[in-house]
């Protein structure tokens, strides 16, 4: 099954740029498999972050999206969100809820009283999310009292609640020292090892992306430049190319410099 | 005039329960606590209510604990509607006292409608801080209307000034019924949207990727609390704080969840609103201190305190 296929794909964050053809994506055209876990990359202001948001519909657009085969334009807030767990870049918080409350705010999705009260079940799910991320412990803290990383966590473990098929996440290890970066990172190969789990992420850390992703999708100046397994975006240069700067060449130095 | 709280109950379960009344409760007792105390009370804690509420559904919905329905131009559009009558010396035999009331929520309502509308044509995504520059434009412009309106009708500046600093005096019990039934709709429809103020606490983005839909939430969440803080502002005047002050010591007591926040915010600000009223009648006796100014005297520091209390938190 194909998690996310789309065709001619145009978007923009206001209808009428959109209408006089300046789009901010343009001819965006690729599928993704059941399974398979995708990291987009690409300078900044390429159109990674826009391009997730409008797999989620959440922006004006043109083109086809289908998520799981069925044409999203047809599709509710809620029915996307039971397909597509999405995790935005970190944002401040206004108002300190507690690490429990937050994960269970990730099972809305699927409320079905009016108030909306939540069941056992919610509560097993949103128990099990902290689990994998590690951040059962202090499941009753308040959120104005924890630490970026600490923060990141749940809202990856609210993520992980709404239990979509599809994660997406922006940038995720954004604003993370290096432990909690290699802890993330544990985190979704463990979600990814589900075959029916599919994960698409915008990383800027390439070996991040190259540890966590099979296939790839390169991204410049809003069009999409490739989309590629590792080896074929490594070989010829495209990498390069994409981001106009010898990446690889950075890298190994850095890696010669921790010898 | 001095009455015993067993007169009151006396008096009370008289009304209510046609209980025999003792011997030495007079008529002009009754009247003054079931027609003029019992009404007042009772309108100050629907009003309290009806403005905690609505200031913390407009605070989790533009993410600024600093916001209320006032921040969207209800309160200067309300006070330029009752100006309007007042200056114009309109009086409509049918609806005879209900004229005040009835043009300060008509235009209390549209000036928010005219702050949506506008910041939806300058930003179809309606973001937070584009509502909350235009609320804060609009309140201004409508409030210089409101100042060359006084000026020019300087014989009537009296009324407008009084009716500006909000009063619960001479409440009767239509009144009461009138604001029980929009308060109780009104509350109850918010309340339905618990779990989608909790969301979009976090955000229009991160609430739309949970599954909500966050423009038409937000609208309908936006036009409830205005019409809660209309009704209240139209029949008692624009009195402030409490709007603010109120949801904040609930969050801080019962945490952010909304489920909580919102019945305790109707029951904090109208208790706060009740003793507001007390205060107003009872501490310069026979005198009358404006409630409004009650509760930016007390609820001034205590803002602050909020504010500070929080910061040295972080």
């Amino acid at each position: 099954m194909k998690a996310i296929e789309c065709r001619d794909l145009f978007a923009a964050y206001d209808k009428k740029l959109l209408e006089k053809g300046e789009a901010v994506i343009r001819d965006i055209n690729f599928e993704i498999k059941e399974g398979s876990s995708v990291a987009v990359l690409g300078p900044n202001g390429s159109g990674k972050s826009t391009l997730l948001k409008t797999l989620c519909g959440m922006i004006p657009q043109k083109g086809t999206v289908l998520i799981r085969e069925k044409d999203s334009a047809g599709m509710s807030r809620r029915d996307i969100a039971r397909n597509i767990a999405y995790m935005t870049q970190l944002s401040g918080i206004f108002f300190s809820y507690t690490v429990f409350e937050t994960v269970l705010m990730g099972r809305y999705v699927h409320s079905k009283s009016a108030f909306g009260r939540t069941t056992a079940e919610d509560k097993r799910i949103a128990d099990q999310a902290l689990k994998s991320t590690g951040m059962e412990e202090l499941k009753d803290r308040q959120l104005s009292s924890l630490s970026g990383g600490e923060l990141q966590r749940v809202f990856l473990a609210r993520t992980f609640a709404q239990g979509s098929p599809i994660l997406m996440l922006d940038e995720p290890n954004n604003h993370l020292d290096l432990k909690v970066q290699a802890e993330l990172a544990g985190y979704l190969k463990d979600w990814c090892a589900q075959p029916e789990h599919t994960l698409i992420g915008v990383y800027h850390d390439i070996p991040l992306a190259l540890e966590l992703a099979d296939s790839f999708i390169l991204m410049k100046d809003g069009r999409m430049k490739a989309m590629g397994s590792r080896e074929e975006i490594l070989d010829g240069g495209l990498l390069e190319e994409t981001y106009g700067f010898e990446v690889r060449s950075y890298l190994g130095r850095i890696e010669k410099l921790l010898k | 005039m001095r009455v015993t709280p067993a007169e009151i109950l006396a008096v009370i379960a008289n009304k209510l329960f046609a209980r025999p009344l003792p011997e030495n409760v007079t008529p002009s007792i009754v009247s003054i606590i079931w027609d003029i105390r019992l009404p007042r009370a009772i309108t100050a804690f629907i009003v309290g209510a009806m403005l905690s509420v609505s200031g913390a559904v407009v605070q989790a919905l533009l993410q600024n604990p600093l916001a209320s329905s006032y921040t969207l131009g209800v309160s200067s559009g309300a006070s330029l509607g009752a100006a309007l009558v007042i200056v114009n010396e309109i009086s409509i035999p049918v609806v005879g006292t209900l004229m005040l009331p009835a043009a300060g929520f008509v235009f209390g309502l549209s000036t928010v409608l005219l702050v949506i509308f506008f910041s939806a044509r300058l930003d179809r995504n309606l973001r937070n801080h584009t509502i909350i520059l235009f609320g804060m434009i609009v309140s201004l412009f409508v409030n210089g209307m409101l100042t060359l309106l006084s000026s020019a009708y300087s014989q009537h500046m009296n009324r407008l000034v009084l009716w500006q600093m909000g009063s619960f005096a001479g409440r009767r019990w239509d009144h009461v019924g009138l604001l029980a039934v929009i308060c109780f709709i009104g509350c109850i429809a918010v309340f339905f949207f618990n779990r989608e103020l909790d969301l979009m606490s976090f955000g229009e983005e991160q609430s739309q990727a949970m599954g909500v839909d966050a423009k038409r939430s937000r609208l309908i969440l936006l036009i409830l609390s205005s019409v809660l803080t209309g009704a209240a502002v139209c029949f008692t005047g624009v009195i402030g704080f409490i709007d603010l002050a109120a949801p904040h010591a609930v969050r801080r007591i019962f945490g952010s969840s909304h489920k909580y926040v919102l019945p305790m915010s109707a029951v904090a600000g109208g208790s706060f609103m009740t003793l507001a009223d007390l205060a107003s009648r009872t501490v310069l006796s026979p005198q009358e201190i404006p409630v409004g100014a009650v509760t930016a005297l007390l609820g001034a520091p205590f803002f602050l305190w909020v504010y500070f209390g929080t910061r040295r938190k972080r």
